[in-house]
Parts: structure tokens; sequence; C-alpha cells
């Protein structure tokens, strides 16, 4: 009798545990992975914090619709630490191990040029959202990496222009010694040589390590040299150090024109508050107040309200890069590499910052870019722009030929 | 021209008295108990990430200059009594490789602690303006740090020199066996020596907090400085740390002014002459 | 002994075997493994064998790596030029640095490898026109293999593997025979009592130079491996961080035996796997491990567990 019962129980205990082991129904599908690799450590790490902000709004947004073709998107993090070297391990890491779909990410230029390379062989999908160096859309482009964000070349010629207006004829530079700083200060000699033909660029320039400490002797040598036109690529916690201790040895008194290309991120205003000077001329690749579309005031709105903050246009850009992959896969329909690289190609969509093309020729989104003049302003805890300036992104993109760019 | 060598020359001092500090730490722990601190990099971040703290809970500079400092000084000590003080008798290496290990664990706790990205500090209301140097504006904190450098070496070698604590201290460091013999209680000198290094260490941290930012690599960058600082003026070598230090300082300032390619590998360099045609050091003894 | 080689032809058997049971990701761990492992084995000449504690044997490492990176991506070259060209340019640095280092001893030796090894870090990081600064070289093509003119691919990560298998199990051979040697019995004896070796006639100084630049062309020949791998060469390579991680896989593993720093190697590896599944600060756990291990285990792992294994533990 015992034996019987326990025989029946142990039954009923096994189909049990099939019944509930079993996958819910073939509605549930695998969910759809992507791998987003942002630097999480150090001097930057608000702006994988900002980036990661951005995805989990997109990311929760989407599941709560339904998710993209009907599956679950999930997404894993992995810092770059804002080394190559590290970043090449944290994508095989992802493509390998945990075996995403898709990827995003990259704040640093030059962890973008030792990534790119290998993406043919990852045979991943990188949407850059950030790393701005023109080579990865350009003389290093491949068919599998695409930016959808402002990149250099764009983000420099609007500040050109900025530039030319001010009158400033000798200018120098400070900015981080590694690909970003260097590139910025080659193309910003470019374009305003363009506008400018009579403009002088010192012998005299400053190119800190990045993450540099202490940057006061930078401050009095550059002063000492006594530009008119200072133009500062420096960005994230190295902007806010600098502009902290710049202040202290009156950089921002001297009538210098000054012009920070990365300057109107919001990290480095709400780090900064009131000690960033008025009447500065900031660029950035996207302000929160430039755009009046609907799209961008739900976004605002949405981020201001989960994370207290105004989004920074790290968190935008990543926004909108989860948001071109779910157009892309549904135009697509299907989740294969090949496929949605073609309809990414040529992807319209509108985003926060404003309409997006992602122009075929090289993979780099084509977009509006707004520069401005800090100004203070009772509503807002931080400097904003007053006046801003929105230039379209066909009058600063160069064209497909002169990027370099041949797409294999 | 003038001006600016002179206000280079006094970011370089700037720089010196702060690395002073940590060296001066790093420097009398090698030389009293033979330690090489390879921690001593972390101890000085800890001292400006505790400064961090008391700000947020007093917000009161003074306060966490006064505090931090011996809260550094009081983990070097525990770590000295419970861990290092194990490891005495063995190779050096080991001793090399422990510090090594708190180097690590310290960095990775302090990323824990107050997380990776980077914080700021102000200096306090009377320190936070700007003065004229030669006509040009300096700021007023940077000028407090170089006084307080040479008034600290002051009071430290009026410690050393000067009193009868110090001299037992100096005369351990040159022959510990000796001084043993004499009656000198040499592990618990140990303990008190390596709490005095940390409290420096500390409160190199603390005063730096106001200046650079604050973040998990601090002590990695520093550790080396001082490494350097510390075989310039010559290893045990109280008067060594100090001019080690302003020298290191002033090469640093006028390699960023003049030779801004190369500046990274002006420290390196002077380490490499000085090791080759007198590796004693400036002010060491005969090795 | 026969204990020993039999688990050895094991070990051998087992990594031969592992691509067909891993997954691809476990393949490229093990390439880092052996890879890395190469590199301290070869500091570990130094180190375990001649008493020498360097700071600097990244240099020759980073620059290898930097060297196989020029050929392949401006010439195109196969492995074994890449390997030639790595193993030339860390020897002549090695014995350059290591002529002016081995006049001292203990820290001061240390200090003056850091020094140096630094030194390299700074020329590869402001020399941005040639080795493209803090932005490394990238962007070169999957390594090859040139044989009896036959060109082969390298890119996919278990034919990369299998060839790193071949490369440092020959290097490491290679190695072991010259532990085994006259020569090599001779440094152990500089490492126990570099004054006795004196008084018995022996140059000090020259047989330490000579062990110094043998390290470090088996780390140039490792750092050639491993640029390839990474599909770039970056300063880091050559920075004193870089350099801490041979002493501590040697310690992990065990100074004492050869193959000591190979197997710390694979437990530093191992730790970082298993730790960063959880957190993301692993050298913590690093640290304490270490803290425990010079306590209580100075022997490191490997060395405490054949200890054990003799006998008398």
């Amino acid at each position: 009798m015992k034996g019987k019962g326990v025989l029946s129980v142990f039954i009923l205990v096994i189909f049990g545990v099939f019944v509930l082991g079993m996958p819910q129904g073939a509605v549930a599908k695998k969910p759809l992975k992507i791998g987003a690799v942002y630097i999480l450590s150090g001097a930057f790490a608000t702006y994988g914090q900002f980036a990661r902000n951005g995805i989990n709004l997109a990311v929760d947004e989407i599941n709560a619709k339904g998710g993209i073709l009907g599956r679950k998107v999930e997404v894993t993090f992995e810092d770059s630490k804002a080394k190559p070297a590290v970043a090449i391990r944290a994508f095989r890491k992802l493509v390998y191990e945990e075996k995403v779909d898709f990827l995003v990410g990259l704040d640093s230029s030059g962890v973008a040029l030792g990534v790119v390379p290998t993406l043919p062989e990852l045979k991943r999908i990188l949407i850059i959202t950030h790393a701005a160096t023109p080579d990865v859309t350009g003389k290093k482009c491949n068919k599998y990496a695409f930016r959808i964000s402002v990149n250099l070349n764009q983000n420099v010629g609007a500040g050109a222009r900025i530039a030319a207006k001010t009158g400033a004829k000798r200018w120098t530079t400070i900015g981080p010694d590694y690909a970003f700083g260097h590139q910025s200060w080659e193309y910003f000699q470019k374009y305003l040589k363009k506008l400018v033909p009579d403009a002088v660029f010192m012998e005299k320039v400053a190119f800190p390590k990045l993450a540099t400490e202490d940057y006061s002797t930078y401050i009095t040598s550059i002063m000492d040299a006594n530009p008119e036109g200072v133009f500062i690529s420096l960005w994230g916690g190295d902007l806010v150090n600098f502009v902290r201790q710049a202040n202290a040895y009156g950089f921002f008194k001297k009538g210098y024109k000054v012009l920070m290309s990365l300057g109107a991120a919001t990290e480095v205003l709400y780090a900064l508050k009131d000690k960033m000077p008025e009447g500065v001329w900031v660029g950035t690749r996207y302000w929160f107040l430039a755009n009046p579309s609907p799209t961008n005031k739900r976004f605002v709105e949405a981020y201001k309200k989960r994370y207290n903050a105004y989004p920074s246009y790290n968190a935008q850009n990543a926004y909108t890069a989860i948001y071109a992959l779910k157009a892309a896969i549904e135009k697509a329909k299907s989740t294969k590499t090949e496929a949605v690289i073609k309809a990414l190609e040529g992807l319209r969509i509108e985003a926060p910052v404003g309409k997006i093309y992602i122009r075929p020729q090289d993979h780099q989104a084509i977009l509006n870019v707004t520069w401005g003049k800090t100004a203070a302003d009772p509503n807002y805890p931080i400097r904003i722009l007053k006046p801003m300036v929105t230039f379209s992104g066909e009058e600063v993109t160069p064209s497909p030929e002169e990027t370099g760019c041949k797409m294999k | 021209m003038m001006e600016t060598l002179i206000i280079t020359a006094l970011n370089g001092l700037s720089l010196g008295t702060l690395l002073f500090l940590i060296s001066m730490g790093l420097t009398t722990i090698f030389g009293v108990m033979g330690v090489l601190n390879f921690a001593h990099g972390s101890l000085y971040m800890l001292g400006a990430y505790m400064c961090l703290q008391a700000m947020r809970l007093f917000h009161n500079f003074w306060l966490g200059l006064l505090v931090a400092p011996l809260a550094v000084g009081l983990l070097g000590m525990a770590i000295e009594v419970q861990f290092l003080r194990k490891i005495y008798d063995r190779h050096l290496t080991l001793q090399l490789l422990l510090t090594f290990a708190f180097l690590l664990i310290l960095d990775d706790a302090v990323r824990i602690l107050w997380g990776a990205g980077y914080h700021t500090v102000d200096p306090p209301r009377l320190l936070a303006g700007t003065l004229r140097v030669l006509g040009r504006p300096y700021p007023v904190y940077s000028l407090f740090i170089l006084v307080l450098g040479p008034a600290v070496g002051l009071a430290l070698w009026a410690f050393f020199y000067r009193t009868k604590v110090g001299m037992i201290v100096r005369a351990a460091a040159m022959d510990r066996e000796m001084a043993s013999s004499l009656g000198v209680n040499v592990p618990k000198l140990f303990t008190y020596v390596f709490f005095f290094g940390s409290w420096l260490a500390g409160l190199g941290g603390a005063l730096a907090a106001p200046l650079r930012a604050i973040g998990p690599a601090m002590g990695e960058k520093i550790i080396i400085e001082s490494f350097i600082v510390v075989v310039i003026g010559g290893l045990g070598s109280f008067p060594g740390a100090f001019i080690g230090a302003m020298i290191f300082g002033l090469f640093d300032a006028f390699g960023i002014h003049f030779v801004p390619r190369i500046h990274m590998a002006i420290p390196f360099i002077l380490l490499a002459a000085v090791l080759l045609w007198r590796p004693r050091g400036l002010f060491g003894e005969e090795i | 002994m026969r204990v020993q080689g039999l688990l050895g032809i094991l070990v051998l058997l087992a990594l031969i075997l592992l691509p067909s049971f891993l997954p691809i990701y476990f393949v490229l761990l093990f390439t880092e493994i052996l890879i890395m492992g190469l590199f301290a084995l070869s500091f570990n000449l130094l180190f375990g064998y001649t008493g020498l504690l360097s700071f600097g044997h990244a240099a020759f490492f980073g620059l290898g790596g930097y060297a196989a990176a020029f050929l392949i991506r401006d010439w195109g070259a196969s492995m074994a030029l890449a390997m030639l060209a790595g193993v030339i340019v860390a020897g002549a640095a090695a014995v350059l640095i290591g002529y002016l280092s081995v006049r001292l001893d203990e820290i001061y030796f240390a200090m003056l490898t850091l020094g140096f090894g630094m030194m390299f870090f700074t020329l590869v990081h402001q020399w941005r026109e040639v080795t493209g600064g803090s932005d490394g070289i990238t962007g070169f093509g999957s390594p090859t293999l040139k044989l009896f003119g036959l060109t082969l691919s390298l890119g996919h990560p278990v034919h990369y593997y299998y060839f790193a298998l071949a490369v440092v199990v020959g290097s490491s051979y290679l190695l072991w025979r010259i532990t085994r040697s006259p020569f090599g019995l001779l440094l152990l004896s500089l490492r126990e009592n570099p004054e006795r070796a004196a008084f018995l006639g022996v140059d000090v100084r020259r047989y330490r130079w000579f062990a110094f630049v043998i390290a470090g062309i088996f780390a140039g020949l490792a750092g050639s491996l491993f640029s390839p791998f990474d599909r770039m060469a970056s300063p880091t390579m050559l920075h004193w961080t870089k350099s801490a991680e041979p002493v501590l896989m040697s310690i992990l593993g065990g100074a004492n035996l050869f193959l000591g720093p190979m197997v710390g190697a694979a437990i530093f590896f191992f730790l970082e796997h298993i730790i960063t599944k959880f957190t993301t600060s692993w050298m913590i756990f690093l640290g304490a491990i270490l803290v425990l291990l010079v306590i209580f285990f100075p022997e490191g792992i490997l060395g405490t567990v054949v200890r054990r294994g003799h006998g008398k533990g």
C-alpha cells in the first residue's frame, strides 16, 4: 500500500515539475539581446551612466508595448574603462558568451578606433552613440558600424562657423591627448581656414593626457601665449576639472573667445552649476531645449521624471539608438544582421533631437547640430544656452567622398 | 615672461608640497621598518575620500582636514598590526606583495563605497578666492598649500631632531637591532611609525581634495611619483623627501611648460639618472 | 616525477581537445592564458631563478607586441616574421636595459627597471605620429601563417588558439631546458647567495645580464603573440600595471616551480572570469586572496600542492 502511494506521489511530482518547467507555450519567444559597452568607471563614468539611463528608458518603453517583433528586449552592460583592449575583450564576451544579437556603445574615440575593425569578425552591428572620431564612418568604415550621433566633423564644422563670427584670429586649443583631441583641432583648423582665410593657429597648444588631475601649468602656459580664441575639446570630468581650476587663474576674464565643443553636456553643466562661466560658446550633441517637437517633450519629461535630471546627449543618443534598431528590425521583419544592415541604411526616424537620416554610403546619421552661449536662467539649476544656434545636418556634414569611406 | 616662470615655479612647488607629505610618510616607513609601502598612494586617496565624506557630514573643511588623516592613520595601524606584522621576517618581495595586495583592495573598496565616478570638494570659503601674484590671479588655496608644506616640514624636523621620541625613531631607522637592544620596544615603534606615515598620506589626500577631482585612480599615479621622489631624495632620508619632492614638482611644472611632449617621461629619466649615477639618492646613506 | 609527467601529458591532451568541447569564449580565454602564461614564465626566469624582481618586464612584452603589429599592419607580414621582429626588438631593448640595470640590487633594481619600463611606455604613448599614441595601433588584418608557400589564415579563434598553443608549448620547453642547464643552475646559485657565487669566481653581473636578456626575448615573443590576438597594440601593454601581472601570476602559482607562473596565469584569469560574473569589483578579491597567500602560502598554490604531495607539508 505504502509503496503504491509513494510511487504515485513520485509520478505526480515528476509530472508537475515537467509541466511547470516547460516553456510557457509556443508564444514565449527568446528575448532579443543587446550588448552595450560604455565607460562605466573613472573620470567619465557619468557618460556611461547616462547612456545606461537612456537605454533602460527606451527598453522599458518598448517592452511595455510588446517588445520588438513580439520579443522582449534585454540589455547587458560592460565597462570599456576607456581602454581599447578592455573594450575588445568586452565585445568578445558579449558576442561569444552572452550571445547578444546587436551591439551599441562607445564613448571614447580611441576605443572605437580599436573596436570597429574587429566588427567583421564578430559579425554584429554596432550602433555608435557617442564616439565622434570621423574615421569610423570614414577611413575605417565597414558595413557593421553605424553612428546615430553627431560626429566630430559635424560638431566642429558648426563650431568653426561660430568661431568665424567671433572675430578672433589667433587661435589655440586645449584638448585631450588622444584621437578625439587631436582630430578636433585638425578639423577645426581646416574648417575655420575656409571661412576665415587669415586665421592664425598658434604653435603653443595644450594636449594634457586624458584624466589629468592638475591643469594649472597648462592653464598658465596657454594664458602666457596670449591667444585671441581658445578652442577647447576637453570633455566630461576633464572639462569640469579644467573649468574649476581655470576659474582660479582668471582664465575666463581675459577676454578670450572661448569655444568648448562639448561644453553643453548636461553632466558638465550639472557638475559645475554656477562655476561654468557665462558667455562661453558651447556645443553638444543634443540640447534638451533645442527641439520643440512633441517627441522631444515626451522624452525630456519621461527622463526627468525617472532620473530627476535633464537628459544629456549621451542619454538621448543611446535612447535613439535602441529605437533606431527597433525601426530597422521591424522594417526588415528580421533580426538577422545582414537584413537589419540593409534596413538601417537610408532609415529615417523621428528622434528627440529631431529628424535623423542614416546615410547609406557611410552609415553616419545626418541630424541637426546645436551650439549656444552659456547663460544663467532662474528657471533652471544649470546654465542654459541663450542664444541657441542650430545648424542643419546637411550644412555641416561633409559629403561621403570627403570622409574617405569606402564601404566594402 | 618672468612672471610666467615664477607662476610656473609656484605651481611646481605646490605639487611638490603635496608630494612631500606623502613621500615623507613613505620614506619614514621604509627607513624605520624596511617596508616599501605600495599601498601608500591608496592611503593618500582614502584621505581625499574621507575628507569628502566629512564635508558631506559636517560641511566643514577644517574638520575634514582633522578627521580624515586620523581615520587613515588608524586604518594604516590596523593593517600593520593585523597583517604586516606577520611577515617582517620574510623576504622583502613578500612585503611588497602584501602592500600591493592592499593597494588592490583599497582601490576597489573606494569604488564600491563611493562609486566609480569622480567627486569634487570645494575649498573652504576662507581659502577659496584668488590673489594677485605679480599682477596675475593665483588661487589662494594653492598658496595655502605652499605655505603649509614647509610649515609641516619644519614641525617634522623639530620633532625628529629636537625631541627624544624623534631621536629614538631616527636611531631605529639607522640600526634596528641596536635600538632594540637598548630597550626600544621595536614592534610598538613600528606600529606608531606606520600610523604616522599613513597619517601623513591621509593629510596629503585631504589637502589635495579641493584641488583635484577625487576618483578611484588617484592612488595609482601618486604612488609611482612618490617612489621616484623617495629614490631621488634617498630612501629613508627626511630632508631627502623634502628636496626630492620640490625637485620633482619643479621639473614637472617646467616640463609641461617647455617640453610638453616628453614631460611624462621626465620623472623616469630623473629616476634612472639618479639610480645610475648616485643610487643612494641626494641624502641617502651609502648602499 | 612520473606522476608529474603523466599529469603534464593529460593537461596537454586536454588543451589540445579543448576547442571541441568548450565554446568559443573559453577558447579565447585559454589563448590569453597561454600567452600571458608565457609572459609570466619569462618573468620568473628573472624572479624565481635569478632572484631579481623586475618591475618593467612589460616593456619587452609591449615592444614585441608593437613590432609585430607594425609588421602585420604595414607589410602584411605572416606570424613567423612578426614574432621574429618582436623577439629582435625586445631582445635589443633587453640587452641595453639589462646592462644598465644589473649593476644594482634588490629594491634599486626594481626601481630602475620600473623607471626604464615607464620610459618606454611614455615613448610609445607620446610618439603619436609613429605609434598612434594612446590610441595604439589598430585595424590590422587577421594574422596569417606562411608555410611551404601556402598562406593560412589564423583569423578564426580556434586556429589562432592552436597556433598559440604550439608556440607556447615550444617556448616553454626551451625555457625549461634553459633552467635545467648548467646556466640555469648557476642562476639559482645567484638567487641563493650572490656573494658566495662571486667568491667562487662567477661574474654575477654578467650572468644576471644574460638572464635578463633571455627573459626579455621570451617576453617579446609573448607580446608578439598578443597583439595579433587582440587585433591591436596599445600603450597599456608597457605600463607598470602590466608588469605587475606576471609578478602576481608567479606568486599565485608558485615562483619556485617551473610551471608555477603558467598555473598562476590560469588561476588569475579564472578568478577574473568567475568573479566578474557577480561583480565588477574583482580586484578586491584578488587582493584578499593575495593577502591570504602571502601570509599562509608563500609558495603559491601550485608550490604548496607540490610540497604537500611530496610528504612533509
